[in-house]
């Protein structure tokens, strides 16, 4: 870290170092450990994650889209944390390796979900059409609005 | 340019209506700390940023923070959506339930109206920057608090979440500043105004 002034504020630069798997990043809002800092009230013990899995619904199919739909909050949410990092980061290429999987994930996770369920993006609604597995749908408003709290 | 993406950037699934803890969370909507002010003042003042990738960060995290008031937003609308009008009078949500109904509306806990007088675009990338890291702390100590106050682990998790963002944001807001004082003058970082002085920047 470069020599502080005074009169000016200063924070040192984050490196590399360990990260957390999708799913324990998405539970913990970072990917990364160090950054990683939670508060004494927000400790919940055992209580911990229940957002971040599957309901115990006997509807397999209700059942395999939370699945999927969780797998993508995970991978997604790790791009988003690996992309601010990179933003400040441009030259780290593990950063930019994890980010390149991350990404290659993403989009086939997206493509499945809405070849068996509905689109979340305009790319996709364009991949079901070209598909020609989508032809007669407009697809778009298909599914519950995020909101709704219904998916996972 | 944006895309909209069907999905919340974290899981909200509530099923106890609370309307007392809608009204405290209500301020991360519309409040002075709120994601709607974090988002605006962050894609108001990467305009004139003069550091490229600087203005690129902003445009990054003020569409995540736009992300983080539409969980804010699922969290209001998911504790009061099967609202009756005894509850409304009983919980202390009356006197928004007489302007609002069950509609989602920015304010602060207080009632205090959303206004862009909670943020600032000061058109100087040290002040900028100081004001945002100061913003991220300040979200922090919101979200500190309400997870102080609300007990119920499906409205605790996605708080959780929000402040653990503050505190990666603040990160990135920290190293988006050493960025731009490598642009500075370092025997005197206030000798000018790098987003107005443009023709004194150091260039690479």
């Amino acid at each position: 870290m470069k020599i502080q002034h005074l009169a000016m504020a200063s924070v040192p630069i984050q490196t590399w170092g360990q990260i957390y798997d999708n799913q324990t990043a998405l539970k913990k809002g970072t990917i990364f450990q160090e950054l990683d800092m939670p508060f004494f009230a927000a400790d919940d013990g055992g209580m911990s994650g229940c957002c971040c899995q599957v309901s115990d619904t006997a509807d397999p199919n209700q059942r395999e889209r939370e699945e999927k739909m969780l797998q993508i909050y995970q991978v997604c949410f790790a791009a988003d944390d690996l992309r601010l990092y990179l933003d400040t980061h441009p030259q780290d290429m593990q950063a930019l390796d994890l980010l390149k999987s991350m990404l290659a994930q993403r989009k086939q996770l997206l493509k499945e979900f809405a070849q068996r369920f509905f689109p979340l993006t305009m790319d996709c609604m364009e991949e079901l059409y070209q598909a020609g597995t989508g032809e007669d749908c407009y697809c778009w408003q298909e599914g519950p609005m995020p909101w709704e709290g219904a998916c996972v | 340019m944006w895309t909209y993406e069907k999905r919340l950037q974290f899981p909200v699934k509530i099923t106890k209506t609370c309307p007392k803890t809608a009204q405290l969370i209500i301020s991360q909507y519309g409040g002075p700390d709120g994601e709607l002010s974090a988002s605006m003042r962050y894609l108001s003042q990467r305009y004139t940023m003069p550091v490229k990738a600087v203005g690129g960060l902003l445009t990054d995290i003020g569409t995540e923070e736009l992300a983080h008031m539409e969980m804010i937003c699922a969290m209001v609308y998911q504790l009061t959506r099967h609202l009756t009008v005894e509850e409304a009078k009983t919980a202390g949500f009356d006197a928004y339930y007489i302007d609002h109904t069950a509609a989602l509306w920015p304010q602060a806990a207080a009632g205090v109206p959303y206004t862009a007088l909670e943020f600032q675009s000061k058109g100087d990338a040290l002040a900028d920057l100081t004001e945002d890291l100061a913003a991220e702390q300040k979200a922090r100590t919101v979200y500190d608090n309400l997870l102080r106050m609300i007990t119920d682990p499906e409205v605790r998790e996605p708080l959780k979440f929000l402040r653990a963002r503050e505190v990666v944001h603040f990160q990135r807001f920290g190293e988006a500043l050493e960025k731009t004082k490598e642009k500075l003058n370092e025997k005197n970082y206030y000798f000018y105004n790098p987003e107005f002085d443009k023709h004194m920047i150091i260039r690479e």
